[in-house]
């Protein structure tokens, strides 16, 4: 799906790299480490949205995917209803309007706000604006999820709500989702891979494969909390 | 109980205000071409209505008008900024001395250029050189205002310069351009009363004309009078604003729900 070759990416220091990495198709990949080791910056660079100074980034058949986006923050437009949120994507890539609506209607129904289409961002929880983000980064139906630490101001419970659902959307669609976070518990409860970055300029310090035998209840298992010590122990030794 | 308040409050105090008005200058026999009490403002104004009216309507007509040229100059302005640094860094500057330069002390070469016949377009100049700077300011404000991550959403699906101005750009200005035009009404109507003083009368008899006239002729009351209806012109023309932009961000906004 997407590999970096040895990305390095500056301003007026170095802030990221270099970074080799293959990131698999259809896989669940977490990127976690401190403030400022560059885990945005590998988000934007996988986006396109920055360039990197170094290095190749390379696309399954050259070819960059359809991707969404969702922020830290749910970053909606204000004026703008859920379902014209959600449209966004497909009135800039001008799509067919019908079918767009079509469109943006599956998916908020599918991310559960069924009923709140005419509702405006500031008449919405912080949990359902970031379900809006979902759907919006979804709604173009791409093969590439994008995530930069999208639960980090939610409350507990919405959170593992929005956990639970964001995994629904990966095993029934068949994307690819780079998700980067703060949280190593979360980062093992989600994903299939995590990489750890160490304090900028960022570079991964190391790369585990999650071994997840079950999924329900694997958060209360042995190699859960195994997996959880060993990235802590990892990072407490980098002295994050 | 607070909403009721905050209107009952005021109006008692202006009524206590009035009545201890009235009192003071019937108790010490103030001469009516010092202060007239408000029953002879009052009365005044009931006698002079047709004169009063007529030039209150001038008054407002070329505030409105001066207030829409502004408004819209400053917004296609701001726009143009908007879409080039270089056309910002050449204009801004100009748009400054305009600013900061008194509408008194450009007042005389302005009606020597548009014609002593013509006063009314130059007070309709002033009154806009006035009015333009505040809507300018916070339209360019609210454009550079859009937060990074929302140009990175647009950047993320190729949107281009024209789709980022329209669907994200003047939306996301429009709290600021209302902010700016709530200033820009006020300033154009104190625009167009200085201009009407500096101009003189020539055709137009507006308000401020009418205020010269009473003082030449020492009726005050008559003054008084029409310095009310500017007054009440103001507040106009401010609630005027304050409710488009009620209307316009109606339920999307916080600031609509002040």
């Amino acid at each position: 799906m997407l590999t970096f070759k040895d990305i390095v990416k500056s301003y007026e220091e170095d802030v990221l790299g270099p970074i080799s990495i293959d990131i698999k198709n259809k896989s669940f990949v977490s990127i976690i480490g401190p403030s400022g080791s560059g885990k945005s910056t590998f988000l934007r660079l996988a986006s396109g949205l920055i360039k990197q100074s170094s290095g190749l980034i390379g696309y399954t058949d050259n070819l960059k995917p359809k991707m969404g986006f969702v922020f830290q923050d749910s970053n909606l437009l204000p004026w703008r209803t859920v379902l014209d949120n959600v449209l966004l994507p497909l009135e800039l890539t001008k799509e067919d309007k019908s079918k767009s609506i079509e469109k943006s209607l599956k998916w908020i129904s599918r991310v559960g706000l069924g009923g709140k289409e005419d509702s405006f961002p500031n008449e919405l929880s912080g949990g359902q604006k970031m379900r809006v983000s979902i759907a919006r980064a979804m709604v173009q139906e791409g093969s590439l999820l994008l995530l930069d630490e999208p639960f980090s101001a939610l409350d507990e419970v919405t959170r593992r709500r929005l956990e639970d659902d964001l995994l629904e959307i990966w095993k029934t669609n068949n994307i690819t989702i780079l998700f980067v976070t703060h949280s190593v518990t979360q980062a093992v409860y989600l994903s299939e891979r995590v990489l750890v970055m160490s304090s900028g300029p960022g570079i991964i310090i190391e790369d585990l494969l999650i071994n997840k035998k079950i999924d329900v209840g694997f958060e209360g298992t042995h190699e859960f909390l195994s997996q959880v010590k060993h990235l802590t122990d990892i990072l407490r030794n980098e002295g994050i | 109980m607070y909403r009721y308040l905050s209107f009952i409050a005021p109006l008692l105090t202006f009524l206590v205000l009035l009545i201890f008005w009235e009192f003071l200058v019937n108790y010490n026999k103030v001469p009516l071409y010092i202060l007239p009490a408000p029953s002879d403002i009052f009365l005044s104004l009931i006698i002079n209505y047709k004169d009063l009216f007529s030039s209150a309507f001038i008054t407002l007509r070329i505030t409105l008008f001066a207030f829409s040229i502004a408004s819209s100059l400053a917004i296609l302005l701001a726009i143009l900024f908007s879409q080039s640094k270089l056309i910002e860094l050449s204009l801004y500057p100009i748009a400054v001395i305009f600013q900061v330069t008194p509408v008194v002390a450009i007042a005389p070469l302005i009606l020597i250029w548009v014609g002593f016949d013509n006063a009314e377009y130059a007070i309709l100049i002033l009154a806009t050189i006035v009015a333009f700077f505040p809507v300018l300011a916070n339209t360019n404000l609210g454009i550079k205002s859009v937060n990074e991550n929302l140009h990175e959403l647009f950047s993320l699906y190729g949107a281009g310069r024209y789709q980022r101005l329209v669907k994200l750009q003047i939306p996301f200005a429009l709290p600021f351009i209302l902010t700016g035009m709530k200033t820009s009404i006020g300033l154009s109507l104190i625009g167009t009363v200085v201009a009407e003083f500096v101009a003189g009368s020539g055709t137009s008899t507006g308000l401020a004309w009418r205020i010269i006239e009473a003082g030449n002729r020492l009726d005050i009351a008559k003054l008084f009078a029409a310095l009310i209806l500017l007054v009440i012109l103001g507040i106009f023309l401010f609630l005027l604003i304050s409710y488009i932009e009620k209307i316009v961000l109606k339920r999307w906004h916080d600031s609509s729900n002040i």
